[in-house]
């Protein structure tokens, strides 16, 4: 009853919003009168909160056991505890696509109350909002039915969900991405309202600065703990892997990142806007696409759900249909836009266009890199991948231009140029000391790789002139932007951490028998094999291995397991880490041979936290830019 | 006007231009490192060079799996071909006989030797690229 109850209600989200739509097509000619505008308004409202409700109701159904519907029956069970019972719901398509909804919803409702009446991009916004939501939840209900009965009689016993799954992470990485995601419909409505609407004069910068910055601050954050799971999680490639799926995830964050950058040349200094418009629009395109990548299984990806060409087919159309609309109005409106001021060269903006482009770049390679096995599949039938090793060749050069821009956009004046001297001798101290501390590590390691001394090296460049600059801002009293100077410490570190990482961590693969040890290098002096326990949990088995080694002198005490799960019969690894600040000792156990030792999989990754910490470092920054008290 | 004109086709041009370039960089960077995939008996039929690294996929024949210290050797069959294959490490959870699996890595005198192995996900879901050549 209460899952028909909550399909109603989504059916009823739908009609409310349908109405909101014919509504205003009907009134449109008639003129603007404040009462239909009130009542478009808390129509749409209703609406809104009606899909709340309604996903109210289906995490109560799967709390409750229900196994009438299909979905639950697929990715639950009755055995787990209600923490992941709740999160089963997005495990899958159906559901992760309702929470998809469910938050695109929120940004909306939320957005449109805070905008005032009289704002006179409200309702457009709102229309614009209406569209997307409306498209979404019909693909939803039409071809991927969470409320599905099986009929007549339901299941005793749900499937269970997917044991790689069952992880605290499951319950907070697919939140906060699609709220990243999803946060960009925000400036994608309002400014295919702003442009629709004609007035271009109109600042519409500040209406969404935050929202887009909040956005940004999710999808990060949603990134990284992506990439901290799948570096835990044995078999998903490590932190970062270029799988599709994490592709499709860094091109809106690139756009978003570029997005920001405008936003901030375009409100303080009223040029690139049309560039800043553009990439408004091109994130929340580019979330479409990456929805459609994920969702219609033309890719092989550790995250793509089950293959249904209906489904991909429904996507591309809606996403294409809402696309073309905002960009055919933003191509018409285009003539009018000319900005009167130009960019001077050499001025602190100049430098921040190059980087959009060279982002921009960036995100074509990827895009590239995504489509282009399909296409070559389309066209002569071979079957290929495009792993790591062409995006790092195409990262290192962008990355370090990206670097020295930054570098010299610092020293750089707002609409201002400067003199190639004055340029050459800020910058001088920090080519010095980073070719310094590249040959000193070059010194320490003598492990050469040409792509990731590039990358230390752009790392080393951010990282240097911002705390020379720091230092001296600090001496003078002079002004810093402390929210741009930690973000992009953060980026420099992330250059840093991951090209550092790239080259000193290594792999062993060990064979013992219970009670051995074994020296490994100099470095890792002893590795007993202490204990095999097998330990029963509420459903699932263990095989629990207790690990002696000596790190750098260090006693370290290790727990791999291996779980079989009841429900599916499925085997899972768990790692074990010991984390110090420089590196970490991963550990996982394999499998038991014919002769009764065991294979051991040991990893020692250096800068693994520093990574991390960068990203951390990054979305500091950007609060200390949301929270600072003088905005724009 | 005209001049004005003539600039911006100009720059029209050099854009365009540098474009192309840039396009058919990437294009050449991504032709050598495409990782092609084969069944064993494609692989077979293509006389892959040695060091040139490719994917191999199929199923892994039953009672093929053998374990000596860290290595694993197993046989990747298509139902026509096989091929041999030699990992060393930890192969996925999800490895195991008569199951699709995806081996990347080099082929030489008769041993594929693989650097990583996929296996599927979960129990339901396969690589579109294995579920094509499974047999129906």
């Amino acid at each position: 009853m209460i899952g028909e109850i909550a399909h109603f209600l989504a059916l009823a989200s739908a009609l409310g919003l349908i109405l909101v739509l014919i509504f205003n097509a009907f009134f449109y000619s008639a003129g603007r009168h404040a009462n239909q505008d009130i009542l478009s308004y808390k129509l749409f409202h209703q609406s809104c909160l009606l899909i709340f409700i309604s996903f109210g109701l289906y995490i109560y159904l799967a709390i409750t056991d229900d196994f009438s519907i299909s979905y639950i029956a697929n990715h639950s069970n009755s055995q787990l505890p209600i923490f992941y019972k709740i999160t089963s719901i997005w495990s899958a398509h159906e559901g992760s696509m309702f929470l998809w909804i469910v938050f695109l919803t929120l940004w909306s409702t939320l957005f449109i109350k805070s905008l005032s009446f009289q704002h006179q991009l409200k309702k457009g916004t709102m229309l614009m909002l209406t569209i997307i939501i409306l498209g979404f939840l019909l693909f939803l209900l039409i071809t991927s039915n969470p409320f599905e009965r099986i009929l007549p009689f339901g299941v005793l016993e749900g499937a269970d969900i997917n044991p790689v799954l069952q992880d605290p992470a499951l319950a907070i990485h697919p939140p906060l991405l699609y709220l990243g995601y999803v946060g960009f419909v925000i400036s994608f409505s309002f400014i295919t309202a702003y442009l629709f609407h004609g007035d271009i004069h109109y600042p519409w910068e500040k209406d969404i600065k935050n929202w887009s910055l909040i956005a940004w601050i999710f999808l990060t954050v949603g990134i990284t703990l992506g990439s901290w799971w799948a570096y835990y999680e044995l078999g998903w490639g490590g932190y970062w892997f270029w799988d599709p799926v994490e592709n499709v995830a860094l091109m809106p964050w690139l756009a978003a990142t570029a997005f920001m950058h405008s936003l901030f040349a375009s409100s303080k200094s009223n040029i690139l806007k049309t560039w800043t418009l553009f990439l408004g629009i091109l994130i929340f395109a580019l979330s479409l696409f990456g929805a459609f990548i994920v969702r219609s299984g033309i890719i092989d990806s550790v995250h793509s759900f089950a293959n249904d060409p209906q489904r991909g087919l429904y996507l591309l159309g809606f996403s294409g249909f809402i696309t073309l609309i905002s960009l055919g109005i933003f191509a018409y409106r285009l003539p009018n836009m000319q900005s009167s001021k130009l960019i001077v060269t050499g001025s602190k903006e100049s430098f921040l266009s190059m980087n959009n482009i060279l982002m921009l770049t960036a995100i074509f390679s990827i895009f590239l890199g995504v489509t282009y096995p399909l296409i070559l599949e389309f066209i002569n039938g071979d079957k290929v991948s495009i792993g790591p090793p062409y995006y790092n060749t195409i990262f290192a050069p962008l990355i370090l231009l990206t670097s020295i821009f930054i570098m010299i956009s610092l020293e750089a004046l707002w609409q201002r140029g400067m003199q190639a001297r004055t340029l050459l001798i800020a910058v001088t101290p920090t080519f010095v000391i980073s070719s310094l501390i590249l040959y000193f590590i070059w010194y320490f390691v003598q492990i050469f790789s040409l792509l990731a001394y590039i990358g230390i090296y752009s790392g080393l460049l951010i990282i240097i002139s911002y705390l020379l600059k720091g230092v001296i801002s600090l001496k003078n009293k002079t002004y810093i932007n402390k929210g741009s100077f930690v973000a992009h410490l953060g980026l420099g570190l992330l250059f840093f951490a991951v090209s550092m990482n790239s080259i000193l961590s290594y792999q062993k693969n060990i064979n013992l028998f219970l009670g051995e040890q074994q020296f490994i290098n100099n470095s890792i002096s002893e590795f007993k094999f202490l204990d095999l326990q097998n330990i029963k949990a509420s459903n699932h088995d263990v095989v629990s291995a207790e690990i002696f080694i000596v790190h750098d002198g260090q006693p370290i005490f290790l727990n791999p397991e291996k779980r079989k799960y009841f429900a599916r019969g499925q085997i899972t690894s768990e790692t074990a880490i010991h984390a110090t600040v420089l590196k970490d000792t991963y550990l996982t156990i394999g499998d038991q041979l014919d002769d009764g030792s065991w294979t051991f999989s040991l990893q020692i990754n250096y800068f693994i936290k520093w990574i991390w910490f960068s990203s951390a470092l990054m979305v500091i920054g950007i609060l200390m830019t949301i929270f600072k008290k003088k905005i724009l | 006007m005209l001049r004005n004109r003539k600039k911006r086709l100009q720059k029209f041009f050099i854009i365009i231009l540098l474009s192309a370039l840039g396009t058919s960089l990437v294009l050449f960077s991504l032709n050598s490192k495409l990782d092609l995939f084969y069944s064993p008996s494609e692989m077979l039929a293509a006389e892959i060079k040695p060091g040139y690294r490719i994917k191999l996929g199929g199923m892994v024949e039953i009672g093929s799996i053998q374990r000596e210290g860290t290595t694993i050797f197993f046989v990747v069959t298509d139902f026509e071909a096989k091929v041999p294959v030699s990992f060393e490490g930890v192969a996925p959870d999800l490895f195991k006989e008569n199951s699709g699996v995806v081996a990347l890595g080099y082929y030489s005198d008769g041993l594929f030797v693989a650097e990583q192995i996929f296996a599927k996900h979960d129990e339901n879901y396969m690589p579109p690229e294995l579920a094509r050549q499974e047999p129906k």
